[in-house]
């Protein structure tokens, strides 16, 4: 099972593709999550940190995606074993 | 004919060995063996780089990063909270020595809940304290008597 750091990598990777898919730039999608800087998406995609619950939503929305969906997806990286207590088994 | 001397452009590209020192020195403390910790760098889409400070294992989470950003650092933690910005790396540094989760401050905190739990005790056996004082004072001179 890959590690803590691995899985919040795979979770930036994850998250990077999705702002690719929405064509916006990091400094985009910080400007609408209402950040100074966007060096924080940057910190979160190259997997040194988590998406904050409390902005998990609008993060969500900004990239286009399902609230739930988006956080039921990231739980499976950042708490992968809850993930598997809560919604079993799947594929990523 | 006059020349425009256009300012040469400084604080871009990689971390320079003079910045890497700096941050290195203000978080010797943090980073030190046996703390666990360990940094690593990086660069945003735009080319701009990062420094983070990662938590020990088995998390290995960002709890600073100092970014530079158009010849600005700035000091966030892991969650994003913007803590410090400023032109100047040294004085970054400074906050990023004070923002790290230290354990002199978890003995601070340490140490102030186990006076309020002795606090909280004392003001509970004060009164059976003073009450045996109390009985001992008044058979004291009678136990003495007897004897």
């Amino acid at each position: 099972m890959p590690d803590a750091k691995q899985l919040r990598k795979l979770a930036g990777d994850w998250l990077k593709q999705r702002r690719a898919d929405a064509e916006l730039s990091q400094a985009d999608l910080a400007a609408r999550l209402g950040l100074k800087y966007y060096t924080f998406i940057s910190q979160v995609e190259n997997g040194f940190s988590r998406v904050p619950t409390e902005i998990m939503g609008a993060w969500a929305k900004e990239l286009g995606i399902e609230q739930a969906a988006f956080a039921k997806h990231l739980l499976m990286y950042y708490e992968p074993e809850l993930h598997r207590l809560l919604f079993g088994a799947e594929r990523k | 004919m006059s020349v425009v001397a256009f300012e040469r452009k400084q604080n871009t590209g990689e971390w320079s060995e003079r910045e890497l020192t700096t941050i290195l020195a203000a978080l010797s403390v943090a980073t030190a063996p046996g703390t666990g910790r360990e940094w690593e760098t990086g660069v945003t889409e735009m080319g701009d780089v990062q420094f983070y400070l990662l938590s020990p294992l088995p998390d290995q989470a960002c709890e600073l990063c100092v970014s530079r950003v158009g010849g600005r650092y700035v000091l966030e933690d892991g969650m994003g909270r913007l803590l410090f910005e400023h032109r100047s790396l040294d004085l970054v540094a400074l906050h990023a020595k004070a923002a790290v989760p230290s354990t002199s401050w978890l003995m601070v905190r340490a140490i102030t809940l186990w006076c309020a739990v002795r606090s909280a005790l004392h003001e509970k056996a004060e009164p059976w304290l003073v009450e045996g004082e109390e009985l001992f004072v008044q058979f004291v001179p009678q136990l003495a008597a007897f004897a």
